[in-house]
């Protein structure tokens, strides 16, 4: 229980998330509106309008995630600190992901309501904050093997925004097993965002646990 | 009570620890002594669990660093650096260090007191100069009151009052019964401060004693020192 | 000033995530080539693929990402601390230590930046017609050099562009992530284009029409015009990070 008020701590005192989260919730609201005034003005951009702003803001998530697990490495070296302070390293990874999800949980629900509420797609709200706090914690899980904070937010976006529009083109039907299906279509991608994340946090673990810090 | 024993590692292919082995009691200050890359601080990262060796223990009080309870009121360790995120102010992070082993807000600002940066309490650790830091990450070392303090190259970075200041303190420690365990290429210093003391060269222990059986027959620690650990290369520079 | 954009050259290309952009810039649109030739093949025979003049250079805006990384690093990896002893290091002090003149460092940077970038571009832009002609060529006419030479100014603009907005934030993670969304395939930028007109002057959608016949936009500019319009963005992004740069502290 200490650890993960220890964990919490650390996160809220980090302003680089604060302002991550400000900039993402900013960046939500613009294109909440763009696909709001681009419905209005016939424009049809052939997505779900409630959930398409997701596919973009869920890139706020990622690097929320990321950069909450890179800061650990960053410079300092704060992860001796860390590790110091609570050595059992299984008992601490656990304790980060139920810290980061605690406070992403909100601010997740606080974005999937603004883009959903307007597009009459209440229905998804829960689906979207849940999916929103897997992705961070997806996020978190991939910068903790990679331990910084540029190559990982590289390759999360280069996967989610490049690699996966790519596959998903080529197989629109199979595409269900990418992590960011459940982005436009939750019924059908919830299963591979859960396999997806606890994997990302299985292989953060094993990494902590086996690699000299 | 810290006790090491046969501790060997390899890292990327290079053998940079061979069966070190040696104790530091209580009540007494150990210093550990070694030319630059001779596997100091190898060694104490793996006596703090932050490393794991290949082979060997490295015990505090009878435990693996890594199987302690609230660690932090065990053993306080000093490496290089603040060991903070720049971004957060010193009391925000002496403050989760104390959540995470139980111990109370207030002990943030008595260690700050301690190591005099009362003033600097709201200052981003990234704004610190490298003093100001080595001197936040012994108040994070302190947090927990322990009964053992491991330091790697403490004086690193203090002026001539910050040296005189660790040295009273590390004293006073090991007077109060406490276990010292400290690292440093720095002879001058260790002989002024150490009862025992540990010479490592090349991964290798070559030897360990009181101050004055190591010095021996040389004039001073320091010539004791480079006659041990230069010898083979012949060279001094 | 040569032996300050070779230190900058070697600077850039020391550094491991120099190359990922390198090899992750110069490989996709080739490799995109060749996985999509049989779709692209079935699409030209069904006959809905008709405007072909386009095959191969469209690819090239997927490599995008190269460039980007490129522009992004060599500023902020000037801001990354040198090491755990002193959290307030940044190479970036070194560097001002040897070049002390502001002005002269920010050029020798701009040039190493065009000089890897142009020469990536050209590596990749030749790769990706190439395999186009070889895959597709009695369906692909050979592109207009002038076009080649505008996809390779593209690029370069681009990592100019990501160059100028690392300068104002001293942090590769915001214009990174702004980037990379805005290179997906629904970008930003693109659906501004449907609220209103004026986003066809964004910096990347005029960009793009420098060497793209037949882009979906509101608002068709020039190949001249449109290259002109993304300089200007570009200009402008990199006078802003330009006075910045020269009067922060470090």
């Amino acid at each position: 229980m200490n650890t993960v008020r220890a964990e919490l701590r650390k996160l809220l005192t980090l302003p680089s998330l604060r302002l991550t989260v400000l900039l993402t919730w900013t960046a939500n609201l613009m294109v909440t509106y763009a696909y709001a005034a681009a419905e209005s003005r016939g424009e049809s951009i052939g997505d779900n309008a409630a959930l398409a702003p997701l596919g973009y803001t869920q890139a706020g998530f990622l690097v929320l995630g990321v950069l909450a697990a890179a800061s650990e490495y960053q410079e300092g070296g704060q992860i001796r600190t860390t590790l110091l302070a609570m050595p059992r390293r299984r008992h601490l990874q656990a304790a980060k992901a139920l810290a980061l999800a605690a406070l992403t949980l909100p601010v997740a629900a606080a974005t999937a309501a603004t883009s959903t509420l307007p597009a009459d797609g209440a229905t998804w709200t829960p689906a979207a904050t849940a999916y929103l706090t897997l992705t961070t914690l997806l996020g978190a899980a991939v910068a903790g093997v990679v331990r910084r904070a540029v190559p990982a937010v590289v390759l999360l976006l280069g996967l989610y925004f490049i690699a996966g529009p790519l596959l998903r083109a080529r197989s629109a039907a199979s595409a269900s097993y990418l992590p960011d299906t459940a982005a436009l279509d939750p019924s059908r991608g919830a299963t591979a965002s859960i396999i997806w994340t606890l994997s990302a946090l299985t292989l953060a673990a094993l990494s902590l646990h086996r690699r000299d810090a | 009570m810290i006790t090491i024993d046969r501790v060997s590692k390899t890292k990327s292919r290079t053998r940079i620890l061979y069966d070190v082995s040696f104790e530091a009691r209580p009540g007494r200050v150990t210093g550990f002594l070694g030319p630059n890359g001779a596997g100091k601080t190898s060694t104490l990262r793996i006596l703090l669990g932050l490393d794991r060796p290949q082979s060997g223990t490295a015990l505090i009080c009878g435990r693996p660093y890594r199987k302690l309870d609230r660690p932090l009121t065990t053993v306080g360790a000093l490496l290089d650096g603040s060991g903070a995120h720049r971004a957060r102010t010193a009391r925000a992070h002496l403050r989760w260090v104390a959540a995470s082993n139980g111990l109370p807000d207030r002990r943030a600002d008595e260690v700050l007191e301690v190591v005099g940066l009362t003033s600097d309490a709201r200052k981003r650790a990234g704004q610190f100069s490298l003093g100001m830091s080595r001197r936040l990450g012994l108040a994070t070392a302190l947090l927990g009151d322990p009964e053992v303090l491991v330091l790697d190259e403490p004086v690193n970075g203090l002026d001539p009052a910050g040296m005189r200041w660790i040295r009273e303190f590390l004293k006073d420690s090991a007077a109060e019964g406490r276990t010292v365990l400290l690292s440093s290429h720095l002879m001058g210093e260790l002989a002024e401060i150490a009862d025992d003391v540990i010479v490592i060269d090349k991964g290798r222990v070559v030897i360990q004693g009181g101050l004055a059986d190591v010095t021996g027959g040389h004039r001073t620690l320091e010539d004791a020192f480079l006659a041990l650990t230069a010898a083979e290369e012949g060279g001094s520079w | 000033m040569v032996s300050l954009v070779r230190a900058e050259l070697r600077k850039l290309l020391g550094l491991p995530t120099a190359w990922i952009g390198l090899v992750l810039g110069t490989l996709t649109a080739p490799v995109i080539v060749l996985l999509n030739a049989p779709y692209t093949r079935r699409a030209i025979a069904a006959g809905t693929l008709t405007d072909t003049t386009d095959l191969g250079l469209r690819d090239l805006g997927i490599g995008l990402i190269g460039p980007m990384i490129l522009g992004v690093i060599v500023v902020s990896s000037e801001y990354t601390s040198t090491g755990p002893d002193a959290p307030g290091a940044r190479q970036l002090t070194t560097t001002l230590t040897a070049v002390p003149s502001r002005r002269r460092l920010l050029a020798a940077k701009t040039t190493a930046l065009i000089l890897v970038v142009a020469a990536q571009a050209a590596v990749t832009a030749a790769a990706t017609l190439t395999l186009t002609q070889v895959l597709h060529g009695e369906h692909a006419p050979t592109p207009a050099p002038a076009r080649v030479a505008a996809a390779i100014l593209y690029w370069t603009l681009t990592a100019l562009l990501a160059y100028a907005i690392t300068l104002i934030t001293r942090n590769g993670i915001v214009p990174l992530t702004l980037l990379i969304i805005n290179s997906s395939v629904v970008s930003v930028s693109y659906l501004l284009t449907k609220v209103t007109d004026l986003a066809a002057y964004l910096p990347d959608i005029a960009g793009a029409q420098m060497f793209i016949r037949s882009a979906d936009v509101p608002v068709e500019i020039a190949p001249l015009t449109a290259g002109l319009v993304m300089t200007a963005w570009v200009v402008a992004l990199l006078a802003v990070g330009a006075v910045l740069f020269h009067r922060r502290d470090v």
